[in-house]
């Protein structure tokens, strides 16, 4: 039998979640159109002297390109800071450890890494790098691809109700979301791990005695400072290397439940704010209702996998609790798979279990929610590519209804589907051409595992990259210079090219004259409407991605569940 | 040119024509394998992929020796001469989907450059002579005569003189027609053949920019640019074949590096055409073709193809009552006596009144009294004298030899006329009135004996039409110059949308530009010269054939039955249109499911597993491979009538059609693909089992090695 004590209390997590979610929507769109809002006494001063620093005029609306060309300098900008920071970091100060500077493609690695949402670590984070990076560096980095990845739904959300071309202006979008979401809800945030117990401090490390004898050095920081932005931002880049499986980053089961509700709080919000946004409030209804059911799908799957193991169970051993080899022994297996689940669909990437030990099953499952980056997904973008999947569904149902298809009064031709098309390609080029070169020219090394064992880890390596997730199992070295440079082509690829197609295709609706739903369109809001699309999703990913689920995770023999 | 005898032709001239179209098997036979040219196949990026893997395995398996990484595995002479048969049969079929319905098409504009090839015409020059000039050398406002037996050379207008026209030749088989000079019905069509009368025309078009031209350049296709859903959707198939090649290309290495004895080139293009969406990219531009076609058949000249698929768009239809939603005349469908006079009294004078009256109004009221048993009175029609209806007098009627008066007429002409009116019949009048409909008041001697009451009979059928629009989600306005009374009875009996009373026909145009600017799609339908900025305007305009040149030319479809109804088919075909792309997209994605579950167990054999994914226990994988290519290839002509069709539409709300087409494309593509790789699987492995077939299967591996 499996433990499931705990079940309740992930069915109340959830459904908290949607209740601040939707609380929260509404907040975000105030935020984004412009209206007075809760923060506006403390923030607008700070706002505008902010603007005027940056001689931006925040009324000055962006046509995409302008939009698109304004995000990627700042980004570009934020990735050379931290790249420069983490090479010099050995000379500079606040480096108590003495963590030495880091190699050129690490660091370049490591700054692409969380300059786009992936926060993929290729070292040891409390050893490798100093305060100063961590703090000026990743910390700023966590914040800004957050806001980044919120300015471009905010952004491509524009384009369903605007007519004139523009999409909104960037700087103040990236503000906006800076200042009135990700700083005052990380902040609650920090100040809920602070009183769960996790530690807050500039103290680098303490020194413990323990009775065993010996002496001890445990590394401290900021972490409750960072948990709450590596959490909310979709982040997922541990203060410690075990991440959430550490004590001290995540001690409880409550810390548990606070993490879950923050990274799934703005990617749940995101459907509530669209909504508003184009003013049809009931449209909300099969966004969310296709990111709740296929999110429910993969939480149901992973217990029903890690229940137990089939080779254990052929041996006799007992299960009760579940399979629990790379289980956190502090979490029942319902509250794990719930954090486990969440971080992975979410493309957060924090991890409180070891990935690579867990069953075929439950690897397919953490594959699947990342080939679709879209339930709900990181920060923005996942909703971005719900959006686009949305446009792909409804050009092939709208035809089937005889009308050129349209989505809440805009006509889909083709220059949305050129762009929908590259966000098509973009992930399986990213994914699996990396994997094939690696394999061809047997480029990586491992420690230990089967054949398929092997290649499920280059699979997921280049998978979370390209999701920008993050999550990495560890019995592949991938502190390589190949790993490190093909891993940062796969991530700004995997990010940045769906970001543009995202802005363009709102941009073009934008431009679009407006088609008025009539009583011909297809009804979006309607049960009919959402099976159909969570089916269009799952069969077209499906094609793309099945054999290489064969290869991999299937291949390494029975799936488990009892 | 030498003056000639204007009357007769000269000897040998062609002056007339008559053939039918005659689908050409044979050529469509031809052009299925003429378009295996590069140049063509290159046109449709996904049969190209097709195209390109059909030499590759050609190569493969004649000459392995030159790919020895590739072919050198699990090279099977006879198992890559059935993929690479396969693979030609594949394209083979798309391309017989195509040159099927371009012969359809073809066989309808030879029919039509038939008739204008060296046609002859009698050009009356400014002077008066006639002289015999080739139509080709008419410009348009030079002036033509046509006689009985000859064929009208280019579209004109009827200057001078009337005929009775054949038009069978654009419109099938409709009756002949009247065409004259003045009014509305002056204009002939290029190719028309005159029976009776003598016409001067005035040409109208370029040579070759008239109607049969138009005709036959959008049937032959030059003129068929891909409409824009066309484009979309080829640009998302073509994102789906290429995610998908790269897909198994990177497979194929991984394959080929890890498990090589998995690896076999022939079974790595059988997955990859399985997969990209053969069975849509196939049947694509025979689905565009034939929607035109469809059009065509419906005897309406479309101007280009994208104005068919805008009609599937369409959200208002401007309708003219008349015509369009009443039969065009008021009948009279009761009759109301005044206090103290007997109804048989009452329609005695009326049909008395109207016994000379030829107008629809004055039978129909002969003919409501001749179902209550009254017949008119026996009239000498020399003796009798007439009081015709003239607008200023606003009523009509006779006096007899005896020197009876019957009039009929407007209830405030009769009053004037019989200097009073009863004070119970005005009540009725303005209850009639206040019902839409109109009332005419009878009188016999200046005495008023009651009311005729007249009524805009609206078409059988039309309510039916309308419900179906509606539930299409079209909005239906309906213009009148009738007063807003009878005009919202009108609508309220027909079941239109909306009205707009008292309307000028250019008004038509501001309604236009008003549902425009809300986004909306419109189309109208209209004869008038009057008419025509509207026309030109609306998203989809429909010209009457027998209307005006203007009305025709600004419009981008030509109703050659002239029935305004006909917009409502139209609607239909464009609506065909779109969801024969969609439905057939879906059934092509969703039949990749289960070619996935024939093909994946084939390749991972021996995984552990693997037998788990087998679910329709394929035990012998090159053969589930060539069941599930030989599905894909005969999914194309399965599906050819569909394509060639339409898709079955019945009017729907668009939640419903989608339900619909995905139980039917969507559920059956993946219930049939997986019912028919079985079957081919069946038939396969009894094929593969009978000695006879092995014998010859051997000999032929054995000739292939020894090549």
């Amino acid at each position: 039998m499996i433990e499931l004590s705990t079940l309740p209390d992930v069915i109340l997590t959830i459904l908290l979640v949607i209740f601040l979610a939707r609380a929260l929507g509404l907040y975000l769109s105030k935020v984004f159109m412009g209206r007075p809002s809760l923060l506006d006494p403390i923030m607008v001063p700070f706002e505008s002297a902010l603007m005027r620093l940056m001689g931006v005029d925040p009324d000055h609306q962006m046509k995409w390109k302008e939009y698109a060309v304004a995000l990627l300098s700042l980004n570009a900008a934020g990735l050379i800071f931290a790249f420069l920071l983490l090479t010099f970091q050995g000379g500079l100060p606040l480096n108590s450890l003495g963590a030495p500077g880091m190699s050129w493609d690490l660091a370049l690695h490591t700054a692409a890494s969380f300059t786009t949402n992936t926060d993929f670590q290729h070292y040891v984070p409390e050893q490798q790098v100093s305060l100063l990076s961590s703090m000026l560096g990743l910390l700023v980095l966590m914040f800004l691809s957050a806001a980044t990845g919120i300015s471009v739904m905010v952004a491509f959300t524009r384009g369903f109700s605007r007519r004139d071309g523009s999409i909104g202006n960037f700087y103040f979008d990236v503000t906006q979301a800076f200042t009135r979401v990700l700083l005052p809800l990380s902040v609650l945030g920090a100040l809920l791990f602070i009183l769960a117990g996790v530690p807050q401090t500039l103290t680098q490390s303490v020194t413990i005695y323990p009775w065993t004898g010996g002496a001890q050095t445990i590394p401290l920081g900021p972490v409750a400072a960072w948990d709450g932005i590596e959490f909310l931002g979709t982040n997922g880049g541990g203060f410690y290397a075990a991440n959430a499986a550490n004590p001290l980053q995540n001690p409880s089961a409550v810390t548990n439940l606070i993490s879950v509700v923050l990274m799934l709080l703005i990617p749940f919000a995101s459907p509530f704010m669209f909504s508003r946004m184009v003013r049809r409030e009931q449209e909300a209804r099969p966004l969310l209702a296709t990111i709740l059911s296929i999110f429910l799908l993969g939480l149901f799957l992973m217990i029903f996998f890690q229940s137990s193991n089939p080779f254990l169970a052929s041996t006799g051993v007992s299960q009760s609790g579940g399979y629990l080899v790379g289980a956190e022994q502090r979490f029942t297996l319902p509250e794990s798979a719930l954090f486990q689940v969440t971080s992975i669909y979410s493309n957060t990437g924090a991890t409180s279990m070891a990935l690579g030990s867990l069953t075929p099953g439950a690897q397919i499952d953490l594959f699947w929610g990342m080939f679709l980056q879209c339930v709900p997904g990181g920060d923005g973008t996942g909703f971005g590519m719900l959006l686009i999947n949305v446009i792909l569904a409804i050009f092939v149902g709208g035809l089937m209804v005889g009308r050129t298809p349209e989505y809440l009064g805009n006509k889909i031709g083709k220059h949305q589907m050129k762009w929908a098309a590259v966000t098509i390609l973009s992930h399986p080029f990213a994914i699996l051409i990396p994997t094939a070169i690696t394999f061809v020219f047997g480029l990586a090394s491992f420690s230990g595992g089967t054949a398929a064992h092997q290649f499920t880890v280059v699979l997921y390596e280049f998978t979370s990259e390209s999701a920008n997730n993050g999550s990495g199992m560890s019995s592949l070295n991938d502190n390589t210079l190949f790993f490190n440079l093909a891993g940062t082509i796969v991530m700004l690829v995997g990010r940045y090219l769906p970001i543009i197609a995202m802005l363009a295709i709102g941009g073009s609706l934008a431009s679009t004259d407006p088609a008025p739903p009539g009583p011909g369109t297809l009804k979006t809001n309607s049960a009919t409407f959402t099976i159909y699309l969570i089916l269009f999703i799952t069969i077209v990913t499906g094609l793309l991605f099945l054999p290489v689920l064969v290869m991999g995770p299937f291949a390494q023999g029975a799936l488990g569940g009892p | 040119m030498a003056a000639v005898d204007p009357l007769t032709p000269p000897h040998g001239a062609k002056v007339s024509v008559k053939r039918k179209p005659v689908l050409s098997w044979a050529g469509a036979l031809k052009a299925s394998f003429t378009k295996m040219d590069p140049r063509v196949q290159v046109r449709n990026p996904i049969m190209f992929v097709v195209y390109i893997f059909f030499f590759f395995m050609l190569l493969a398996t004649f000459l392995p020796g030159l790919f020895p990484d590739l072919a050198g595995v699990g090279y099977d002479p006879m198992y890559y001469l059935s993929i690479t048969i396969i693979l030609f049969v594949t394209l083979w079929f798309a391309n017989v989907a195509e040159a099927l319905a371009e012969a359809q098409a073809k066989a309808q504009a030879d029919s039509l450059k038939e008739v204008r090839s060296g046609l002859m015409a009698r050009q009356i020059l400014p002077d008066g002579t006639r002289r015999w000039v080739p139509s080709s050398h008419l410009h348009s406002g030079d002036h033509v005569e046509v006689r009985p037996g000859e064929m009208v050379p280019l579209d004109g207008d009827v200057v001078q003189g009337g005929a009775v026209v054949d038009e069978s030749m654009m419109t099938g088989e409709s009756e002949p027609v009247v065409r004259e000079s003045g009014g509305d019905k002056t204009s002939l069509i290029g190719g028309a053949r005159v029976l009776q009368g003598i016409v001067m025309v005035r040409i109208t078009a370029e040579p070759g920019f008239g109607f049969l031209d138009r005709m036959i350049r959008l049937v032959e296709g030059t003129t068929r640019d891909k409409s824009p859903n066309e484009v979309s959707l080829t640009i998302l198939l073509t994102a789906l074949t290429a995610a998908i090649l790269v897909v198994i290309v990177s497979l194929a290495y991984l394959l080929g590096f890890r498990y090589p004895s998995l690896f076999n080139l022939g079974t790595i293009i059988a997955l990859v055409v399985c997969l990209i969406p053969t069975t849509i990219g196939g049947l694509l531009s025979a689905i565009g073709i034939s929607g035109v076609n469809r059009v065509s058949k419906a005897n309406v000249i479309a101007k280009s193809g994208k104005a068919v698929e805008a009609a599937g768009d369409l959200d208002v239809l401007i309708l003219d009552k008349t015509g369009t939603i009443t039969v065009g005349n008021r009948l009279a469908v009761q009759f109301l006596p005044t206090n103290g006079v007997d109804l048989t009294q009452l329609m005695k004078a009326a049909i008395n009144s109207s016994a000379l009256d030829d107008t629809p109004e004055g039978r129909s009221i002969i003919r409501l009294a001749g179902l209550k048993g009254v017949l008119p009175d026996r009239i000498d029609v020399q003796k009798t004298r007439v009081i015709p209806f003239s607008p200023e007098r606003k009523m009509s009627g006779l006096v007899t030899p005896e020197g009876a008066e019957y009039m009929k007429g407007a209830t405030s002409a009769i009053e004037t006329y019989a200097g009073g009116f009863p004070d119970d019949l005005a009540l009725k009048v303005r209850d009639v009135s206040s019902g839409g409909k109109t009332p005419l008041a009878v009188c016999l001697n200046k005495k008023v004996l009651g009311l005729v009451v007249l009524k805009d009979v609206v078409k059988p059928g039309i309510k039916d039409r309308l419900r179906e629009l509606k539930m299409m989600g079209i909005r239906t306005v309906m213009c009148t110059g009738d007063n807003r009374l009878t005009a919202a009875a009108i609508a309220a009996e027909s079941g239109v949308d909306s009205f707009i009373p008292e309307a000028k026909p250019e008004q038509k145009m501001s309604i236009i530009q008003q549902e425009k600017a809300q986004g909306h799609l419109v189309a109208m339908s209209g004869d008038g010269t009057n008419d025509a900025p509207a026309l030109a305007r609306a998203d989809v305009g429909l010209a009457m054939n027998s209307g005006t040149s203007a009305a025709k030319e600004a419009a981008n479809m030509v109703d050659l039955d002239s029935d305004p109804t006909k917009l409502i088919e139209v609607v239909s075909i464009g609506k065909q249109l779109l969801i024969t792309r969609g439905a057939l997209t879906t059934f092509s994605i969703t039949n990749d499911v289960a070619k996935y579950f024939a093909i994946i167990p084939a390749i991972f054999v021996g995984f552990a597993g693997i037998s788990s994914l087998n679910l329709m226990e394929l035990t012998d994988p090159k053969l589930a491979v060539l069941s599930a290519l030989l599905f894909n290839a005969f999914a194309i002509p399965l599906l050819i009538p569909i394509a060639m069709r339409g898709v079955a539409f019945h009017p729907a709300t668009a939640v419903e059609l989608l339900r619909r087409n995905l139980t039917i494309y969507g559920v059956g593509g993946l219930v049939s693909a997986f019912v028919g790789i079985k079957v081919f699987y069946l038939a396969l492995s009894y094929l593969f089992t009978d000695p006879a077939f092995m014998a010859v299967s051997e000999m032929v591996r054995g000739a292939i090695l020894g090549l």
